[in-house]
């Protein structure tokens, strides 16, 4: 008898295969869109799918500031701060605005745990200044009557 | 191709390797370049930025410890840029770091004080938020300060790559950024394995041995370097004294076997030297100050009394035995934890003085298979190869039977970073799910005792497959045909059905060992505690032949061996079939040429093992017992068997440093010294002999060792030739026992064992190390075995067939016991449960038993088990895992309360005498 069949291996190690570590930046974002945040359950899974330790995965996600180590609200804004936001008159006020209106502050999270409120740099939208982002949505040309609009929206879908 | 470059440091030209950086070629040739994130242990990092240079034609200053060495290379390493960088780094680093050099434990020892010291930063140029940790000190080892701590990320990196268990990452970033451990909690939940690699790296005090603190300043400090006392692998420790008090330990960076590192026990596990245990003065039982005689069983009271009374009267009585009821009367067990000195004095005192081969040690219960089946098998019975050239060389590894990252710590980190870093392949054959299976290519989970069968099967399918070193076992062996027909009775359908390893994992396994070479065969006590030890021995010898692995680096066969002199102790003639170095007591030749030597006639006949002795004395052939340093009630089977012999020996010295739980059987208690109180040498598992410093005088009035040995035998030899005893001509050369120093005593081993004749002790103080055979002053000893040539001339393949263990389960004793040791215990635990961090970390016996188990009897999470064997039973607390299989318990002796030794039993292997404690049947239930 010979023993043809290709060789595997039981465990595969962190450092003795380098493409684990390069898939761990993939698989937090896939494992943030399945929990809505990274959490303890998250990174432990994602840690023994890539079999790297749970220190290594935490490490590398604790120092992105998109993956979130808290619970996020069902709706994230993230309000451009950018320099054309800024320019056009965007960014401080309309922050100010919706943390007014939803009476939380940037990285907080309302406690009914709809809405989170942040402040993020560019969101590549510099000719339809200034920019608002809900989850994955784009919204353009921001107004107070717009975000008015946007939020009365959000507040009624489920 | 070039290989080297020539570069200019601060005018001076230098050769450098190319793949070298600037920051290596500058330490090789002794040019200081400043650096705190750098270690030359470690892979360089880049973080610290205080290593900046000017390069010439670079734009801008480059870190030192990540710039390669390239030809013409122009640089300037005090330039006035470099030094205004630097500062400002420090002033950074400083500006968040607490200035409270005056109280903590680093100062004269922190790399940041002696920079700010050097560059003259004072920390008031940047004022801002500076953190406020908590300090951490819930572990019992290291205290973590993240107050101090400067990002270096050496402890990270030391973690990763010495120890391999990655317990370290930096979390979040920027000001927010701090070490943290496991999941990022604390370092006792994290999968720490407290080693403390990470406080050797650590350049200030944020990570700090918790029993060195408040102790003094490293000014104020002895440095005494030795070897530690706990295991085989020989690791080098530098003792840290004040007030002839240990106060820490840290790694000798230098050292050949550990380079600087150790694991828990060896640098935090010292402290049982100063235990209030320790015997400060001698004992005695009050009958023998009276004249009188023992009643009944018990031993009577005992009494502080000075060294002259106790020496006199255990001179007097090992005489009566001696001349009473003959040499062979008297038995002696030498110590694997004492230094080959005083090992080999107790076999001179044994073979010149009494007259008897009845000496033995612990060796008999750990390798004495291994020593017997190799000596059969290649002519010697030790490791073959080096620890670096198997840890460095090997392109797989085949574990069988050794828990190495637990048993042989060091040794185990070795192993995962040559799997981690260079991808060597790891099989492990164990029927544990031991930690080292995590980072193992395969894991053979075979069931106890069937190694044999197990072997075979693999040996069987690299035959089939024609995987064999044909041109080795044509020039090298013989018995091939005889071994080949066995093999051939052990297809995999019939292994896997022996061993339960499915046949795919027997294919996979014998295919990588077969494509693999060198590999080195690693094993312990799984192969060698089996009444069927030696056959099991051979097997891996047929292995390593069937291979050609033998007599090159990176492969051999190589046991580990277990207390840090047991090694010596076997070469010093702790044995009772052979003189030091192995010279056969049956030997005419040699009984001439010590009878010449000691001027005493020798015994010819082979001596009891302990495993004969002990129940010998229950039998009356063994009146009188001298134990030097060893624990038979907890390191022998069958506890209840010892106590009964132990209790019926006429007359029992016992030589040590705790009341251990033997000492309540004997009648004259003689207080030894630790290693850190006495010089010699100890030889580590890869045949290494280096030098044991005093680092404290003897406590209370406890004497090293060789010098007790030395006073009864001076003692016996002055009252001998009065009697009618033994005539000793003390003209012979070597007669006398009037040493001054253990110096002496190695001057009489350099003399009478050829293996040790070159081992001076003007080379080891000048530092050398060497492994024997080192046959003159000159030579250098021997860092592998059988290169080109078998010791015996030939291999020999032994045909060996499975044979199943002693004792297997039936109905009323349906399960498996084997029995071992923790990561964070030692032996019968005299010295580690004496260890106040060893003993907080792991405080109590724990039973391994499978989940399916566990349920089955309804334990439901930890309750405690009442385990139950032919002789005896222990009751203790479950720790329910699928580190065993189903059907399967594993238990440790490191614990008195509950000690698996009083379950094992004495069925011993019948040719090297070894108890088969790693099987027999039990039975488990919960205790209500």
């Amino acid at each position: 008898m010979v023993a043809t069949s290709p060789i595997t291996t039981q465990t595969d190690n962190p450092l003795q295969d380098g493409r684990k570590r390069a898939m761990l930046l993939a698989a937090l974002y896939i494992a943030q869109e399945q929990f809505g945040w990274l959490s303890e359950e998250a990174i432990q899974r994602v840690a023994e799918r890539l079999n790297l330790t749970v220190g290594q995965v935490k490490s590398t996600a604790s120092f992105y500031t998109m993956f979130k180590l808290q619970p996020q609200g069902k709706y994230r804004i993230q309000v451009c701060e950018g320099l054309s936001c800024y320019l056009v008159g965007g960014a401080e006020p309309i922050i100010n605005y919706i943390a007014e209106k939803l009476g939380i502050q940037p990285g907080e999270t309302t406690p009914d745990g709809k809405f989170t409120l942040e402040v993020v740099q560019c969101l590549a939208a510099c000719g339809t200044a200034p920019a608002v982002k809900v989850n994955d949505e784009l919204y353009e040309n921001m107004t107070f009557s717009a975000i008015d609009q946007l939020l009365e929206r959000l507040q009624q879908e489920n | 191709m070039i290989d080297k470059a020539t570069i200019t440091i601060d005018g001076q030209k230098i050769q450098a390797r190319y793949g070298q950086t600037i920051l290596q070629a500058a330490r090789e040739h002794g040019i200081h370049i400043p650096v705190l994130c750098d270690h030359p242990a470690l892979p360089p990092e880049g973080a610290c930025r205080i290593c900046l240079v000017e390069i010439e034609r670079q734009r801008t200053l480059q870190p030192a410890c990540t710039f390669p060495v390239s030809e013409g290379l122009v640089i300037h390493t005090h330039s006035p840029k470099v030094i205004e960088a630097r500062k400002f780094s420090l002033e950074l680093l400083i500006s968040d770091h607490p200035l409270d050099c005056m109280t903590c434990e680093a100062t004269g020892n922190c790399l940041l004080q002696d920079l700010a010291y050097e560059y003259g930063v004072t920390g008031d140029r940047y004022q801002g938020e500076k953190h406020h940790y908590p300090i951490d000190t819930s572990n019992p080892f290291i205290v973590v300060d993240r107050n101090k701590c400067i990002l270096c990320r050496r402890c990270v990196r030391a973690c990763a790559y010495i120890n391999g268990v990655e317990a370290i990452s930096v979390f979040y970033r920027g000001f927010n950024a701090y070490i943290g451990f496991g999941a990022d909690s604390t370092m006792q939940d994290s999968p720490c394995e407290f080693c403390g690699s990470c406080v050797e790296v650590c350049p200030t005090g944020a990570l700090w041995p918790k029993m060195a603190i408040g102790k003094g300043r490293p000014y104020q400090l002895k440095s005494v370097q030795t070897v530690c006392t706990y295991c085989g692998v020989g690791c080098q420790i530098e003792l840290q004294v004040r007030n002839n008090r240990i106060v820490n330990v840290t790694g000798v960076e230098n050292a050949p076997v550990n380079q600087g590192f150790t694991c828990v026990k060896g640098r935090f596990g010292n402290d049982f030297v100063h235990h209030e245990d320790r015997l400060l003065k001698p004992r005695l039982r009050k009958y023998l100050l009276e004249g009188g005689k023992r009643e009944g069983k018990g031993r009577g009271e005992w009494v502080e009394v000075d060294w002259d009374t106790a020496l006199d009267i255990v001179a007097r009585k090992l005489l009566e035995t001696r001349d009473k009821f003959g040499s062979d009367s008297v038995g002696l067990l030498t110590s694997a934890k004492c230094t080959n000195e005083e090992n080999y004095l107790m076999n001179k005192l044994a073979r010149q003085i009494i007259g008897t081969n009845n000496i033995d040690h612990c060796a008999r219960l750990c390798h004495s298979s291994t020593v017997a089946g190799l000596a059969i098998s290649f002519g010697s019975g030790a490791m073959s190869n080096s620890i670096e050239d198997v840890t460095q060389q090997a392109k797989a590894f085949f574990v069988i039977g050794s828990n190495t990252t637990e048993q042989h710590p060091v040794i185990g980190m070795k192993i995962r970073q040559a799997v981690k870093q260079r991808d060597a392949i790891l099989i492990v054959a164990d029927p544990r799910q031991i930690p080292l299976v995590d980072f193992a290519t395969l894991h053979l989970q075979h069931k106890p005792g069937t190694d044999i069968a197990l072997l075979n099967g693999l040996m069987h399918i690299i035959l089939k497959n024609g995987w064999e070193d044909k041109a080795f076992i044509e020039e090298r062996t013989e018995g091939f045909e005889e071994f080949k027909a066995v093999v051939e009775q052990y297809p995999p359908e019939r292994v896997s059905e022996i061993t339960g390893v499915p046949q795919e994992l027997l294919l996979e396994a014998a295919q990588l060992m077969g494509q693999n070479k060198p590999m080195a065969v690693i094993w312990a006590m799984g192969i060698t505690q089996h009444t069927t030890g030696v056959y099991n021995v051979f097997s891996l010898a047929n292995l390593q032949m069937l291979l050609g692995n033998m007599g090159i680096p990176g492969g051999g066969v190589n046991p580990l061996r277990g207390q840090n002199n047991v090694q010596g102790a076997c070469d010093m003639g702790g044995l009772p079939n052979v003189y030091p170095a192995y010279q056969p007591v049956t030997s005419e030749e040699a009984a001439h040429k010590f009878a010449q030597a000691w001027g005493a006639p020798m015994s010819t006949k082979i001596g009891m093992t302990v495993t004969e002795m002990i129940p010998a004395a229950k039998e009356g052939k063994i009146k009188a017992l001298y134990i030097m340093a060893e624990d038979p009630m907890m390191s022998d089977p069958d506890t209840n068997h010892v106590r009964e012999c132990l209790e019926a020996c006429e007359f029992v010295v016992l030589q040590d440093i705790f009341y251990t739980e033997t000492a309540p059987y004997a009648d004259v208690l003689l207080p030894g010294v630790s290693f850190a109180e006495k010089t010699g040498t100890f030889t580590n598992t890869e045949r290494r002999i280096q030098l044991v410093r005093q680092a404290l005088q003897p406590l209370g009035e406890a004497q090293p060792d060789w010098q007790i040995l030395c006073e009864v035998a001076n003692r016996l030899l002055a009252t001998s030739s009065s009697t009618s005893g033994r005539t000793i001509d003390l003209q012979a050369p070597y007669a006398r026992w009037d040493y001054r120093h253990p110096k002496d005593i190695m001057d009489e081993i350099n003399a009478l064992a050829p293996s040790y004749a070159g081992v001076r002790y003007e080379r080891l103080e000048r530092g050398e190390t060497f492994q024997w055979p080192v046959k003159d002053e000159h030579h250098p000893g021997t860092p592998i075995l059988h290169v080109g040539k078998f010791a015996r001339g030939l291999g020999k393949f032994a045909a060996v067939d499975h044979i199943p263990p002693a004792e297997l389960p039936d109905t009323e004793y349906p399960m498996v016991l084997s029995t071992g040791r923790v990561l964070y215990h030692w032996h019968g635990g005299e010295l580690s449960r004496r260890a106040q961090g060893l003993l907080e970390i792991y405080p109590k016996p724990l039973v391994e038993i499978n989940p399916e188990d566990a349920q089955r009897l309804g334990l439901n999470g930890h309750r405690r088990v009442r385990v139950t064997s032919r002789r005896g039973s222990i009751e203790a607390e479950a720790w329910i895992t699928d580190r065993v299989l189903p059907g399967m318990v594993y238990a440790n002796f490191h614990f008195p309360e509950a000690s698996a030794n009083v379950l094992t039993h004495a069925a011993l292997d019948p040719i090297a005498k070894i108890p088969e404690y790693k099987v027999c049947a039990v039975k488990v239930e919960a205790v209500e």
